[in-house]
């Protein structure tokens, strides 16, 4: 029975206890304090305010997005006409020439900034589903938002004859219509993670024998434009599909930054979460429409573009450890994922080019499978 | 087994467990609760009696979890009020209830891969602001909840690869490192074999006479609720059929009329409580007269043979 006399040394020196136990949080030698899930404390006892810096999830955040953010650089450097940095940069700043100025700025730049932001988005989003269902094969892809949008997008191309922007705004249509049907079939005393994904197949079945009705009409000129958005691509992404996205990002983000610090409550279920006191309907609703109105923006953007919502969250917490996938994290991974998918895209087989969507099914399934094979052993092992 | 509490709390952990809360009341006026359309609590009244253990029993599906949901206010009143330190529950912030009334529900989720303390220290939650999110008060509560469930040696395992008693340790703790002075169980002892069930139930029972708060739990098992309870409830069909000391509540006739069970009701002979023994059908046969003549043979005359 150590446990009696444990009380008055494990209030003086909780770091001696953990010691005991044989696996020490503490670095050797150093006196910094960690809170119980490794976030490094700083106190200020004269202003009773204390802070806690999750130490690993931030140094590996940063180091993703710096390495979207290389990839990036890199993408608008290279191509079949290669621009040096140096033009680049000088292009970037206006004082390039005029054809390092339109292949930067007309052509790459806005391609490249399409990249990050649908792969933050579809990130950001993924990680909100797969938390909210407790689930990690939870994403917007599977709960129709991708559906209305693809169905919607390919109307618009088959039956209305329409134009790139045309189809981007058909899209955001479709999947906004989708959305909140969904969500307003799913609402039952409020909205549960579980719910929203059955409703959600459902609703995916239903529009994709849609848009196979609508291919099979289709005349083979327009059936071949509908393949193409229907793989994702970030082929010919100008300003004016960036825009709304980059807007989107901007506000919603942070929205769902705060309301994202009660997940680790809404984490032990909803009863728990409610009794220490989350606001449990309030929280959920909101992220649940960020994280639909996020993906939709996506999917106008880009199309569907598939595995990187699901995988983006399983990499960033594979990365940061910890319990649950973070949502800057996850954004983070799912940029540099689709940054580096569009670059292979563009350059495996120049001059001709994939659509993002191959590579990032052709990254993301061996990557799922290996997940899914390796939780099994760490289960058991469990 | 090593685990189980036997000797009183340290003065550090009664100490630091005592700083952040006052003696709450909690009471319900004429309150229903129901699920849609479904009236699971009709106009239901009581008075939790404070710095008491208050037991809650009834036959499944008598609306007791409800009750104590609704109490918790997880769930909102179709009537009625429930009442904390005199104030509608409902109408106080969330947040600041979280900070008198702990709740331990049914089946919390632990996160995969979640280490003990780390889930432990969520119970901090409601004492924590953007500008104080780890104090000293904080840490010492937490080493306190370890200490007083006997999981300090456990803080760095993940939840995973515990025992089932000793998972719900880690739930208790969490609920203890909340410090309010009114903890709310819902059958804490579901699914533990009988010595879990005694460790869980002497930890509470501790947890009241030492540090004084007021603990609400469900039960099932009425032997153990008549040794624990000082206040016994007794439900059926979403209202209180009895209520008060175990040793007036448990009688053959209210356990026959909540449970439908005939029985007899002894003193336990270690604690003087009552002890209810459930008359077997084989012996109650002869004495009640069966409901209607079976048509095919005579049941009743083959089993007396």
């Amino acid at each position: 029975m150590t446990a009696e006399a444990a009380p008055t040394a494990v209030v003086a020196d909780p770091g001696g206890a953990r010691a005991a136990a044989g696996r020490s949080l503490e670095p050797a030698g150093a006196r910094r304090r960690r809170a119980p899930d490794g976030a490094l404390v700083l106190r200020s006892p004269r202003l009773g305010a204390s802070v806690r810096v999750p130490v690993r999830p931030l140094v590996v955040t940063v180091a993703v997005a710096a390495t979207a953010l290389l990839v990036f650089a890199w993408s608008l450097s290279v191509g079949d006409f290669p621009v040096a940095f140096g033009d680049v940069l000088a292009s970037l700043v206006g004082r390039g020439s005029a054809d390092s100025d339109f292949i930067v700025r007309t052509l790459r730049l806005p391609r490249g900034l399409a990249a990050l932001t649908v792969g933050a988005a579809l990130g950001i989003s993924g990680a909100i589903f797969q938390r909210i269902a407790r689930n990690p094969l939870a994403s917007p892809d599977i709960v129709g938002v991708t559906a209305g949008a693809t169905a919607c997008a390919v109307l618009t191309i088959v039956v209305l004859d329409g134009t790139p922007s045309q189809v981007t705004w058909g899209a955001l249509a479709g999947s906004t219509v989708t959305s909140v049907a969904i969500y307003l079939l799913s609402y039952r005393r409020g909205v549960t993670g579980y719910r929203l994904v059955l409703v959600g197949i459902g609703a995916t079945a239903m529009l994709t024998s849609v848009t196979s009705f609508l291919m099979t009409r289709a005349e083979v000129y327009d059936a071949q434009r509908a393949m193409v958005w229907l793989t994702g691509s970030l082929n010919g992404r100008g300003w004016e599909q960036v825009r709304p996205l980059g807007w989107g990002l901007g506000v919603l983000v942070p929205i769902a930054l705060v309301l994202g610090r009660d997940l680790r409550l809404l984490d032990l279920g909803d009863d728990a979460a409610r009794g220490l006191g989350a606001r449990v309907e309030g929280v959920r609703s909101g992220l649940l429409l960020i994280g639909v109105a996020l993906a939709a923006l996506a999917v106008s953007c880009a199309g569907p573009i598939v595995f990187v919502a699901l995988v983006s969250p399983q990499i960033a917490r594979r990365l940061v450890g910890g319990t649950g996938a973070a949502l800057l994290s996850s954004a983070a991974a799912g940029a540099a994922l689709l940054v580096a998918s569009d670059l292979v895209a563009r350059r495996l087989f120049a001059p001709t080019e994939l659509p993002a969507g191959i590579v990032t099914a052709l990254l993301g399934a061996p990557f799922l499978l290996w997940l899914l094979a390796r939780a099994d052993r760490v289960g058991s092992a469990g | 087994m090593s685990a189980r509490p036997s000797g009183p709390l340290g003065d550090a952990t009664t100490a630091a467990l005592a700083d952040d809360r006052g003696a709450a009341a909690l009471a319900a006026r004429g309150l229903s609760l129901a699920y849609d359309d479904r009236l699971v609590v009709d106009d239901l009244s009581i008075a939790v009696p404070p710095e008491a253990v208050t037991v809650i029993v009834g036959a499944n599906a008598c609306g007791k979890s409800t009750l104590l949901r609704g109490l918790a206010r997880l769930l909102a009143p179709r009537t009625g009020t429930v009442l904390l330190d005199g104030h509608d529950i409902h109408r106080l912030p969330t947040r600041e209830v979280a900070t008198r009334l702990g709740l331990l529900p049914q089946q919390p989720i632990a996160p995969e891969g979640i280490t003990v303390a780390d889930l432990v220290a969520r119970g901090r939650h409601p004492h924590q602001r953007w500008y104080r999110q780890w104090s000293a008060t904080d840490e010492e509560a937490v080493e306190a909840a370890l200490d007083a469930t006997h999981l300090t040696e456990l803080a760095d395992r993940t939840v995973d690869e515990l025992s089932g008693g000793q998972r719900q340790r880690v739930w208790i703790a969490l609920t203890l490192a909340q410090g309010t002075g009114l903890m709310l169980l819902d059958e804490p002892t579901t699914f533990l074999d009988l010595a879990h069930q005694v460790e869980v139930l002497d930890l509470l029972a501790e947890l009241n006479r030492r540090e004084r708060r007021t603990i609400v739990l469900v039960l099932h098992d009425l032997a153990l609720a008549c040794r624990y309870a000082h206040h016994l409830v007794a439900m059926k069909d979403g209202a209180i059929v009895a209520e008060g000391d175990p040793a007036a509540v448990i009688t053959p006739e209210t356990v026959e009329a909540v449970f439908g069970l005939a029985c007899r009701v002894i003193s336990d002979p270690l604690t003087g409580t009552p002890l209810v023994l459930p008359i077997p059908a084989a012996r109650r046969a002869p004495r009640d007269a069966p409901p209607a003549p079976s048509p095919v043979g005579n049941g009743a005359g083959g089993r007396a043979r």
